[in-house]
Order: C-alpha cells, then structure tokens, then sequence
C-alpha cells in the first residue's frame, strides 16, 4: 500500500534518521518503538509530508497507490490527508481548536449519523447529541484521544497513522482499541502504522515491529522474532532495561 | 492528624449542555473524601473520563468544588514567597512549554521567584542533572523537543518551584520503559529527599503500586475503592478494581469488555 525509500531525515541540518525503507501491506498492523526522542514522530509525519520544511528534510521518496507523496502537488496532498491516511496524533487533545465545538469536526467528516452514533458507543463516548454541543477544552485527555480516533475512522481512510494513541486512556479502553485496530485492517482491508511506549500493548497488537535508536532505523520484522530476537543487544536494552527499583 | 491536605465531601458539576432548559447539571465528582498524609504518595487510577484530572485541578486549587470543603496544612513560608504550594505536571504538555523559548532560562525564572537574591547555579544543575536533561536539551526551544523532552522540561521547571504537594498526571505515558523506570526511581528520590507529598494520575496500575502508599481507583466521578496499595493487587474489592486489574493483560474481547454500569 505505501512504500517509504526515505534516505535521509534531518533537521536544521543535522541528520537525524537514514535508510529508511519498509512497505506497509495490506490486513497488517505495524508498530514503531524506540526511546525518547529518538525521532518516532518525526518518522511518521515525515511520510505524507507534514515537517515544517523551514526545519526538516526529507531526502528520499514515499509511494502510494503510484503517487510519490513526497513530491506531490498541495491539492492531491490535501485529498489523500483528507481520505486515504488518516492520524490521530499525541496529546490528540491539541489537535482541535478550543474554540469549535465537536459538532464542526464531525460535520466535516461524515455525514453518515449511523456510523458516527455506532462508533461513539462503541468507545463508551456520550451520544452525539452531547457531544457535538461540547467545546475540547470540556472533555478529559483520555476523552480527546478517542474522540480523534472515532474521526479518523469516520473518514473512511486505508492507513491509520497512530502516535501514542493509548496514553491516557486505561487500559479497557486501550484493550477496545486493540480491537478496533484489528477490525480496520482484517475486515475492511486496511493497515494501521503505530507508535507507542507500551510495549505489551505493541506486542498483542502487532503483526510486525520496527525500532529506532541513535538514529538508525532497524527494519520491520514479525512481532514474535523482535521479541525472541536475542542477537540486537540494542532492542533487548530497550525491552529490558537495566534499571533498578527499590520500594 | 498530621495530615498537609484533606478534602470533604468534594462534589463538582457543570451545566449539562444538552439540557437547554432548566437548571439541570452534570455531575463529574461526587462525596470524594480522602486525607492526604504528609510526605506520602497517594495513587489514583480509574476509568478515562471518571473526573482524576477534574479533582486534581479542584486539589490544587484551580478550580473551585461546586460542593465540599479543602482544608490545608500548608507551611506559613507560601504567604511570603507569593507563589503557590502545590504544582501539578500535565498530561498535555505540548499545551504548556514554550514553543519559542529555551528551556534554560525558564528555569532560572522559576528559581529567581522563589530565591530572589541567592545564587541558584547549584539547584539548577542539580536539577537538570536529577532529570538528565544535557546540555543540548536546555539549549533548545519547546518545539524543538520530542513529547518526553517536554515532559522533562516541565517537571525541571515544577522542582524548580519546589511545591509541598506536587500531582502527577499520567507522568508516565510519553516515556519509554527506560525512562518510566527513571521516573519511577526519580519521583521516590523527590519524594524523600524534598519531603514532597505526592498525587500520582496513572493508568499503569504496576507502576502505581510500586510507587505509591495508598491508591485510590475511580469510576463514574466516585471512589470506588481506597486501600493499601499491595492489597489492592492482592485483594480488589469492587468490581470495577478487579475488572481494571483484568483488562490489564489486553486480552479481553468485546464483549468482556462491556463493564455492567
């Protein structure tokens, strides 16, 4: 579905990521994990040309569906932003003007009420009578999270671009998110690029599993292998840490 | 009772918006009551949307209860000073840092307000080094910081306000397992070093009980269970802690998930 041929990514000049090259197929869903910093969003954003050119760089190419995104025009962006890939963002909450009510968001994306009533309920959301009235500043972190997914799904999209999407919601609702996820890529066809800090939740959703540190890209490969992998003393430091905690 | 804060009765509401006649409201908090010990760390864990950042803000005095009272034992130095005792570390903290700042002149600010005429180069460093912040990072401006950089910046700058009662909200969600197990170890080390009593916001409920003496679990804007934080994982009372405690693992199905309430 996409083909990322990313060499390098810098930022102010300084190289930040290189070789980055890794294809998302179809019914799959993909996790990227690394350490603070390490440059996961970065990585994500970098793919439908979101950096703020005026600090990053993106020497290299990203396909889909034949289009390089990379160097496409503002309006064909604009459609595939709108439809085809879809992100819920970290700290979702800052995604949204406090000024709007959700009612403007929704009535942009959707007007199938059916689908939107089914997803609200689904992720436990009040009913969109409620919730249209409301401004983003009045519902919780966890709230917003949700919110953002509910609308990314709205759109219809193939890939689903997600940044930390469990932090702060607990974990039941994470664990509806898990499924959520799976019913996307299984059911309609789709794929789901993922980065997150918790690495159980990685690993039940995973089907494959990239790692960044020191800006190197360490390529995807199947959940199972990542986890038994013992060769990369890297990724084993990252799972296990050498930390030690005294109560 | 050596308590520094404790709450009665705190209840909170807003205008229900989907009532457009009427007084109707919307309860978000109702009875909470907990005594806040001196120099302990209290958890709170809880369904998202259950009203844990609503209380934390009514704790720290951002917003007033719509019912119950605060009552605190907060030292006189405060009246002096003029800043606030109690900090609080957000969830959302691409909201709070300066995009267009650098991180180290914040923090000289911070301590400039609480030790106007002393040099403070020692707590800095000390701070900075505490929370691993380089030399890089202090340099750089709020933008230009990853989601745990940020977090960092704003948890210097809170030591550097050096509050008696610090809330944590989900400290540990932007940070990687090497750096949860930092914050862990760091948040204890403040804990005795400074004296601090804590409030700590986290879905992680291992994280909680390793770092916590008591733990509250919420839902529905109650406090649903209130014990020993090893008890809890060892004896859950209600339903909804022994319901948390399982979706944990991330196993459960649709339909397993549904709560009953």
């Amino acid at each position: 579905m996409l083909n990322a041929l990313i060499d390098e990514i810098s930022v102010n000049e300084r190289p930040l990521l290189g070789e980055i090259k890794f294809r998302l197929e179809r019914n799959k869903i993909y996790t990227v994990l690394g350490s603070n910093g390490s440059g996961k969003t970065t990585l994500i954003k970098s793919l439908t040309n979101l950096l703020d050119k005026r600090f990053y760089s993106v020497n290299g190419k990203v396909f889909y569906n034949e289009i390089d995104l990379l160097s496409a025009g503002y309006a064909q962006m604009l459609s595939v932003r709108r439809e085809k890939i879809k992100y819920v963002f970290q700290d979702a909450i800052n995604s949204f003007d406090h000024l709007k009510k959700f009612e403007y968001y929704f009535k942009m994306n959707s007007t199938r009420n059916s689908e939107t009533e089914k997803l609200l309920n689904y992720f436990l959301l009040p009913e969109a009578k409620k919730l249209f009235r409301l401004y983003p500043y009045e519902v919780s972190g966890g709230m917003a999270q949700r919110i953002s997914f509910v609308l990314a799904l709205l759109a219809g999209p193939e890939i689903l671009i997600l940044d930390e999407p469990t932090s702060g919601i607990d974990s039941a609702i994470s664990n509806l998110f898990l499924l959520k996820m799976k019913e996307f890529v299984l059911e309609k066809n789709n794929a789901v690029l993922l980065v997150t800090h918790d690495v159980k939740f990685a690993r039940k959703a995973s089907d494959e599993i990239a790692f960044i540190s020191n800006g190197k890209f360490y390529n995807f490969k199947p959940t199972e292998f990542f986890f038994k992998d013992g060769s990369d003393s890297i990724i084993n430091n990252f799972l296990t840490p050498d930390v030690s905690f005294q109560k | 009772m050596n308590y520094l804060l404790k709450l009665e009765n705190i209840g909170y509401s807003v205008r229900d918006p989907s009532v457009t006649e009427g007084k109707r409201r919307k309860i978000i908090l109702s009875k909470i009551n907990f005594e806040l010990e001196r120099g302990k760390i209290l958890g709170i864990a809880g369904e998202s949307g259950s009203g844990k950042t609503t209380l934390a803000k009514i704790t720290a005095g951002i917003i007033p209860p719509s019912e119950g009272k605060i009552i605190s034992n907060f030292s006189d130095e405060w009246e002096r000073i003029k800043t606030y005792p109690v900090q609080i570390l957000f969830q959302n903290n691409g909201d709070i840092i300066n995009p267009l700042r650098q991180i180290e002149p914040t923090i000289d600010e911070t301590l400039q307000i609480r030790n106007r005429s002393k040099n403070n180069l020692a707590e800095k460093e000390k701070i900075f080094n505490s929370l691993n912040i380089s030399e890089l990072i202090r340099k750089k401006k709020g933008y230009e910081l990853s989601g745990g950089e940020q977090q960092r910046a704003a948890l210097a700058r809170i030591l550097a306000a050096r509050p008696e009662l610090l809330i944590l909200d989900e400290p540990f969600s932007a940070q990687d397992p090497e750096s949860q197990l930092n914050l862990l170890n760091l948040f204890k080390k403040i804990n005795e070093e400074y004296k601090m009593t804590m409030i700590c916001i986290a879905h992680n409920l291992s994280f909680l009980n390793k770092l916590c003496d008591e733990m509250i679990i919420m839902y529905k804007g109650k406090i649903v269970e209130k014990s020993l934080s090893g008890d809890l994982f060892s004896a859950p009372n209600h339903p909804y802690t022994k319901f948390l405690l399982k979706a944990g693992d991330y196993d459960l199905s649709y339909d397993e998930l549904k709560f009953p309430g």
